[in-house]
C-alpha cells in the first residue's frame, strides 16, 4: 500500500520531535522542586519554548519534505520494531492528514508557548505547568503521527493525564479567577461553581469512561483481525466476520474514545469546567489537541475505512450515529454559548460546537466521499487558529481586567487595540462571513451536508445553517461584550507585548490559510472555491453576517429561556448528580456484598463451627451410660441400613 | 515359625525375670521384637519397629508404674503380632492376632505412674468387648455365607466392630474420656501401634471376601467416615486442652483411614494405593500421636519438633502427612468417590488451626530428658518420604492377602 521511500535519519528526527518538548521541560520541573528554589528557575521556562520550537521545526520539515502534500498521495510509513512477534510496532504514518495535522498541533503549542512565558511568568507551580504542557504537546504529536492503534494510545492517555494536571493546575482553589460559574450560586441543591480541582477531576473521569470501552474495542480489533495499523486493519472484512450487530458495538465502543476527548453530548460537561486551568491550557486543548484529537481520530479511522467504497449496513448505522450526534452536540453547544457569561466558557461551548459540526461533516463521508473528510480538517484547521487567537485575548483581557466574566467598553478597545484587531479577525474569519476564510470551509460544509438530501431531506442542511449562523451571532456578541457594550472594566494594564505577539501571530495564520484557499488550484482548495461561489452559499453567508451584525448590536437580551441556555442546560446534573448517584448506588451494593462476606466469614461460620464444636463434645458427659445407648442405637441403625442394603442387593 | 517361637520365648524369660530388675524386660521385649523382624518385610518391619520402640522407650520414662517391667513385654508382644499380621492370611490365625493386639491394652490403659485408672479402664474394655464381638462375627460371617442379606449385615457389623475398636465417630465416645483422663503414654500407644492390626485384617477380610454387589455398603462406609471427619475436626476446633485436641484429631485420622474402604472394589492397582495411603496415615498419626503425648508428659517440647510433627498433620510436601492423603484422594478420585474426596481436602483445611494451635501449646521449650528425645525421633520420622514413597506402595502390593 505503501511507497517504499528512504527516510534518511528519520528514527533520530522522530525521537527529536517527541523527546525534545519532555526532556527540555526537565530543567524547570526539577528545579522547582527544589528547596530553597533556586533564583534561576523562573527563567528556566524557555527551555521548554525552545524545546518546543524543535519539534515546530521537524514537524515543518515533515511538512515539506516527506512525500508529497496531496490528499490523493500514497502514505509513508516508517516502522520502528517493537513487538514484531505480535505485528505490534511503532508505525508513523505521513498522509496529507498527519502532516498537516503534525504541522498545526507544533504551530499552535508553540505560539501559545511563547505566549504562557508572559502570562505565567508569576505563577507559583511552573515545574508542574512546563512539565505537563510539553507533555501534552508531545502525547498529540505522538496521536497524529501514529498508525498503530496501541502506540496512539500511549499519546492518547497521555493527552489524558497531562490535561488532569492542567486543568487542576491551580491545585489550591484559592482564586476566584480560577473557577467557573457565579461562586455560591446553587440550582436545586447543586453547587453551580466549580473549582479547578474539581474541574481536573471531571475532565479525568469523564474522559475514563470512554477510554475502557476504546480500549476493549481496540483489544477486540486485534484479536479479529491480527493487526492494530489503522490503514492496514481490513475494515470490509470485519463486518463479515462479526456482522453488522459486531461492527456497530465494536465502533461505537470505539468511539467512545473519541466522543468523551472531544466532549460530545452527553459528555460535554468536562469541557466546559475545563476552564478552571490557566488560559494557555484553555488555548491549547482547544484547538490543537486533547478535543481535536478525538476528531481527529475519527477523520483518520474514516479516511482509511473508506466507507464511501464499502457501502456496508453496519457502518452506514455508525456514520448515521455520529452525524446526528454530531449535529445535535453542535446546536446545543451554540445554544449555550448564546447565554454564556463568562468569556471561556462561551468559547468552550463554541468549541464544542465546532467539534460537532466537524465530526458531522466528517461522518457524511459515507455518502459523499473523502472530500467531506476534507472539509471537516480545514474546519478543524481553521477553527484552531481562530478559536486559539480568541482564548489567547481572552486570558489577556482576563489578566488586564481580572475580571473572567465578559465585560469592557470601547476603553478596553482603545487601550488594548492590538487584543482588539485580533479578536475582530478570529471572529470574522472564523463566523463564516463571506470572504473570508471560513466561509469558504463552510461552504464545502454546506455542500457536503446538502448531499445528504436523498438520505436525510434538507435536515442536515438546515441545522448546519442554524448553527451557523447561532455560531456567528455569539460571535459578534463576543466582540460586542468585550469591546463595546459590556459592563465598564477597570485595567490594570502591565505589558503583554509577548502576548500580543504571540495571538496577532495566530492570527495571521488565518489570513495564511485565506491566501492558500483563494490562490491555490489544489484539491481540496478548488472544490471551496467553487462551492462559496454558488449564489446558495452566499445566501448562507448573508444570514451569518446580518447574524453577525445581530449579535454585535444586541448583545444581551434578557429572558429565562437565556438563563436556561447560560445554566447549559442543566446538564451538569447529569455529571453531579445522577452518575454520582448510580456510583453511590453500586458502592453500596458492593458494600452490602462486602458486609455479607464479612459476616459470613468472621461470623456466620465462625459461629457456626463453634456451636457444631461444642456439640460434638457435649456428647462426652463421661456417663458410660449414655454412651453405650449412642452405640447400641447405632448398631440398631446399621442393622437397619444393612438389611436395606441386603434387599437392595 | 521359628522366629515367632524364638522371640516368645525370650519375652516371657524377660518378662519372668523383670521381677529383679525391670531392664532385663526392657532388654528382652526389644531383642524378641528385633528377632521377629527378621523374617518380614524389611521396610515395613522397620518402621513398625520404630514405633515399637519409641513406646517401649516412652513407657521407661514412667517406671514406677504398677506393672513396670511387664508393659514393655505387653508392647512387645503388640508389636510381634504387628509383625506377623503381615504374612498371614488365614482367617483364624487374623483373629488371633486381633485379640493379641487388643488385650494388651486393657491393662496398659489403666496403669500410670501415680493411681490406677479404673473408671477410664471400665470405659476403654466396655467399648473394645463390644467391639471385639462385633468385628470377630463380622469377620467369620463374611467367611462363611453367600446370602446377600448375611453378607451386608456382617460386612456392615465389621466395620461398626473396626469403628468402635479404633474410635471412628459416632462410636468414638470413648476416645475423648480415654485421652483426657489416661496416663499420656499408655494412650499414646493405644493411638498408634494398637491400630495397625486391625485395619490390617480388616482390609485382608474385606478385599478377600469383595463381592460386586458391595457398593451401596460402601457408600455406607463412605457416610461413617465423613462423619467422623467432621466430629472430629470441628470437635477439636474449639478446644485448647491438647490431650482433647489429639483425641478429636485421632477420630479425624480415623475418618480418613475407613474412606479408603471405599476402593475395595476398584482395581487391583487402586486397592494397593488406597491401603498404602491407609496405613501410611496410620504412620503418621502413630508417630504425630507417640509425639505430642511424650510432649505432654514431657511438659513441652521445641517448637521446631512441634511445627514439624503438625505439618505433617497438616499435610505439606514433602512430610509423611502429604503422601498419605495424596495415596488417600488419589484412590478415592479413581475409585469414583470423587464427593468423599472433597470432603477430606476440605477437612484438611478445617484441622489446620488446631493443628497450629497445637504446635504453639506445645512448641513452649526443649528440655534434655528421655521423652524429649522420644519427641525428637518421631518428628524425624516424618521425614521418612524426603524419598518419594512409591516403595510403600510396592511394600504394600507384598503384603500377603491383599
Amino acid at each position: 500500500m505503501s511507497e517504499m521511500v528512504e527516510l534518511p535519519m528519520m528514527a533520530e528526527l522522530l525521537a527529536l520531535l517527541f523527546f525534545t518538548p519532555i526532556l527540555a521541560s526537565f530543567p524547570i520541573a526539577i528545579a522547582w522542586g527544589m528547596h530553597p528554589r533556586p533564583d534561576w528557575a523562573r527563567k528556566l521556562p524557555v527551555l521548554s519554548v525552545a524545546g518546543l520550537f524543535v519539534s515546530l521545526c521537524v514537524a515543518l520539515y515533515i511538512l515539506f519534505n516527506v512525500g508529497e502534500l496531496s490528499p490523493e498521495a500514497e502514505p509513508i510509513k516508517y516502522t520502528i520494531q517493537w513487538l514484531p512477534e505480535f505485528n505490534i510496532n511503532f508505525v508513523f504514518i505521513f498522509d496529507y492528514l498527519s502532516k498537516l495535522m503534525g504541522a498545526l498541533t507544533a504551530v499552535i503549542a508553540f505560539l501559545i508557548g511563547v505566549y504562557g512565558l508572559e502570562y505565567m511568568r508569576d505563577d507559583y507551580r511552573l515545574g508542574w505547568y512546563w512539565f505537563f504542557f510539553n507533555l501534552f504537546t508531545a502525547s498529540m504529536l505522538l496521536v497524529v503521527y501514529s498508525d498503530n492503534l496501541l502506540m496512539l494510545l500511549i499519546g492518547w492517555e497521555g493527552l489524558g493525564i497531562a490535561s488532569w494536571g492542567l486543568i487542576g493546575h491551580w491545585f489550591r482553589d484559592d482564586d476566584e479567577l480560577s473557577y467557573v460559574g457565579i461562586l455560591k450560586r446553587k440550582v436545586a441543591g447543586l453547587n453551580m461553581f466549580w473549582s479547578p480541582s474539581t474541574g481536573g477531576w471531571r475532565a479525568i473521569s469523564t474522559i475514563r469512561v470512554g477510554d475502557m470501552p476504546m480500549f476493549f474495542a481496540i483489544g477486540a480489533l486485534f484479536a479479529l483481525t491480527g493487526t492494530l495499523n489503522i490503514s492496514e486493519i481490513p475494515w470490509a472484512g470485519l463486518e463479515e466476520k462479526i456482522g453488522v450487530a459486531g461492527v456497530v458495538i465494536l465502533l461505537v465502543a470505539f468511539l467512545m474514545g473519541p466522543f468523551t476527548k472531544s466532549a460530545q453530548l452527553p459528555f460535554s460537561e468536562w469541557l466546559m469546567t475545563a476552564m478552571t486551568g490557566p488560559t494557555t491550557v484553555s488555548a491549547l486543548l482547544h484547538s490543537a489537541t486533547m478535543v481535536a484529537a478525538g476528531t481527529y481520530l475519527f477523520m483518520r479511522l474514516s479516511w482509511y475505512i473508506q466507507p464511501w467504497e464499502l457501502h456496508l449496513e453496519g457502518y452506514e448505522y455508525v456514520y448515521v450515529l455520529v452525524l446526528f450526534l454530531g449535529l445535535i452536540s453542535s446546536l446545543y453547544a451554540a445554544l449555550v454559548a448564546t447565554s454564556s457569561l463568562e468569556r471561556k466558557v462561551l468559547l468552550a461551548a463554541s468549541t464544542m460546537s465546532s467539534l460537532g459540526l466537524m465530526f458531522a461533516s466528517a461522518a457524511a463521508s459515507y455518502w459523499v466521499g473523502k472530500f467531506a473528510v476534507l472539509v471537516a480538517f480545514w474546519y478543524l484547521i481553521t477553527h484552531a487558529f481562530a478559536k486559539a487567537s480568541l482564548f489567547l485575548v481572552a486570558g489577556h483581557l482576563i489578566h488586564e481586567t481580572h475580571d473572567r466574566f465578559l465585560g469592557g467598553d470601547t476603553e478596553v478597545a482603545r487601550k488594548l487595540k492590538w487584543a482588539f484587531v485580533a479578536t475582530v479577525i478570529a471572529t470574522i474569519f472564523l463566523s463564516g462571513i463571506p470572504p473570508f476564510t471560513a466561509y469558504w470551509v463552510k461552504s464545502g460544509m454546506d455542500g457536503v451536508l446538502h448531499h445528504l438530501e436523498h438520505e436525510f431531506g434538507l435536515l442536515p442542511l438546515a441545522l448546519l445553517v442554524t448553527i451557523s449562523a447561532i455560531y456567528s451571532g455569539f460571535l459578534g456578541k463576543f466582540l460586542s461584550m468585550n469591546f463595546f457594550k459590556g459592563k465598564k472594566v477597570h485595567l490594570h494594564l502591565h505589558g503583554g507585548g509577548i502576548m500580543s505577539a504571540a495571538y496577532l501571530t495566530m492570527v495571521s495564520m488565518l489570513l495564511v490559510i485565506l491566501a492558500a484557499i483563494l490562490t491555490s488550484p489544489e484539491e481540496p482548495f478548488s472544490e471551496f472555491v467553487e462551492e462559496g461561489l454558488m449564489a446558495s452559499s452566499f445566501a448562507v453567508g448573508m444570514i451569518v453576517l446580518v447574524a453577525y451584525a445581530f449579535g454585535f448590536f444586541k448583545p444581551q437580551i434578557k429572558s429565562p429561556l437565556g438563563q436556561f441556555f447560560g445554566d447549559r442546560m442543566y446538564m451538569m446534573f447529569l455529571n453531579d448528580y445522577i452518575v454520582p448517584k448510580i456510583g453511590w448506588a453500586i458502592a453500596k451494593v458492593v458494600d452490602y456484598g462486602n458486609r455479607l462476606i464479612d459476616f459470613t466469614c468472621h461470623q456466620a461460620i465462625p459461629g457456626m463451627f463453634e456451636i457444631y464444636s461444642y456439640g460434638v463434645r457435649f456428647i462426652q458427659n463421661g456417663k458410660l451410660e449414655r454412651y453405650l445407648q449412642i452405640v447400641v442405637g447405632f448398631v440398631m441403625l446399621i442393622v437397619v441400613v444393612a438389611v436395606a442394603a441386603g434387599w437392595i442387593a | 515359625m521359628i522366629e515367632l517361637l524364638a522371640s516368645l520365648i525370650i519375652l516371657t524369660i524377660g518378662a519372668a525375670l523383670s521381677y529383679k530388675d525391670i531392664r532385663i524386660s526392657l532388654v528382652a521385649s526389644i531383642v524378641a521384637v528385633l528377632v521377629m523382624m527378621i523374617s518380614g518385610n524389611a521396610a515395613y518391619s522397620a518402621m513398625i519397629l520404630f514405633v515399637a520402640l519409641l513406646n517401649i522407650f516412652s513407657l521407661y520414662a514412667m517406671r514406677q508404674n504398677q506393672i513396670a517391667g511387664l508393659d514393655y513385654a505387653l508392647v512387645a508382644i503388640m508389636a510381634i503380632a504387628t509383625l506377623y499380621v503381615f504374612m498371614v492370611d488365614n482367617l483364624a490365625m487374623m483373629l488371633v492376632l486381633f485379640m493379641v493386639v487388643s488385650a494388651p491394652t486393657y491393662l496398659l490403659v489403666m496403669v500410670s505412674d501415680k493411681n490406677l485408672n479404673v473408671d477410664v479402664g471400665i470405659k476403654y474394655v466396655t467399648f473394645m468387648v463390644i467391639a471385639t464381638v462385633l468385628f470377630i462375627i463380622g469377620a467369620v460371617l463374611l467367611y462363611s455365607t453367600t446370602n446377600p442379606l448375611i453378607y451386608s449385615l456382617a460386612f456392615l457389623m465389621l466395620i461398626i466392630g473396626l469403628s468402635m475398636e479404633v474410635g471412628v465417630a459416632p462410636v468414638h465416645e470413648w476416645v475423648p474420656d480415654v485421652f483426657a483422663s489416661a496416663d499420656p503414654i499408655p494412650v499414646s500407644i493405644i493411638a498408634s501401634l494398637a491400630k495397625f492390626v486391625p485395619f490390617i485384617i480388616a482390609y485382608k477380610i474385606i478385599v478377600a471376601t469383595a463381592t460386586p454387589s458391595l457398593w451401596p455398603l460402601l457408600v455406607v462406609v463412605g457416610l461413617i467416615a465423613a462423619a467422623s471427619m467432621f466430629v472430629g475436626n470441628i470437635g477439636a476446633l474449639t478446644t485448647n486442652e491438647p490431650s482433647r485436641i489429639l483425641a478429636y484429631s485421632t477420630v479425624a485420622n480415623m475418618g480418613y483411614i475407613l474412606a479408603t474402604f471405599v476402593a475395595v472394589t476398584a482395581g487391583k492397582e487402586y486397592i494397593y494405593f488406597a491401603i498404602a495411603g491407609g496405613l501410611l496415615q496410620l504412620f503418621v498419626n502413630s508417630f504425630g500421636k507417640v509425639g505430642y503425648f511424650a510432649s505432654i508428659k514431657s511438659e513441652g517440647t521445641s517448637p521446631i519438633t512441634a511445627y514439624l510433627l503438625t505439618f505433617s498433620f497438616i499435610g505439606l510436601p514433602p512430610l509423611m502427612g502429604f503422601w498419605s492423603k495424596l495415596f488417600i484422594i488419589y484412590s478415592l478420585v479413581y475409585s469414583q468417590f470423587i464427593w468423599l474426596a472433597v470432603i477430606l481436602v476440605l477437612n484438611s483445611a478445617i484441622s489446620v488451626p488446631y493443628y497450629i494451635r497445637l504446635a504453639r501449646l506445645l512448641g513452649t521449650g526443649w528440655k534434655f530428658n528421655l521423652t524429649s528425645a522420644v519427641v525428637l525421633f518421631a518428628s524425624i520420622a516424618m521425614l521418612i518420604t524426603l524419598i518419594p514413597p512409591m516403595w510403600f506402595v510396592d511394600l504394600v502390593s507384598m503384603m500377603k492377602g491383599v
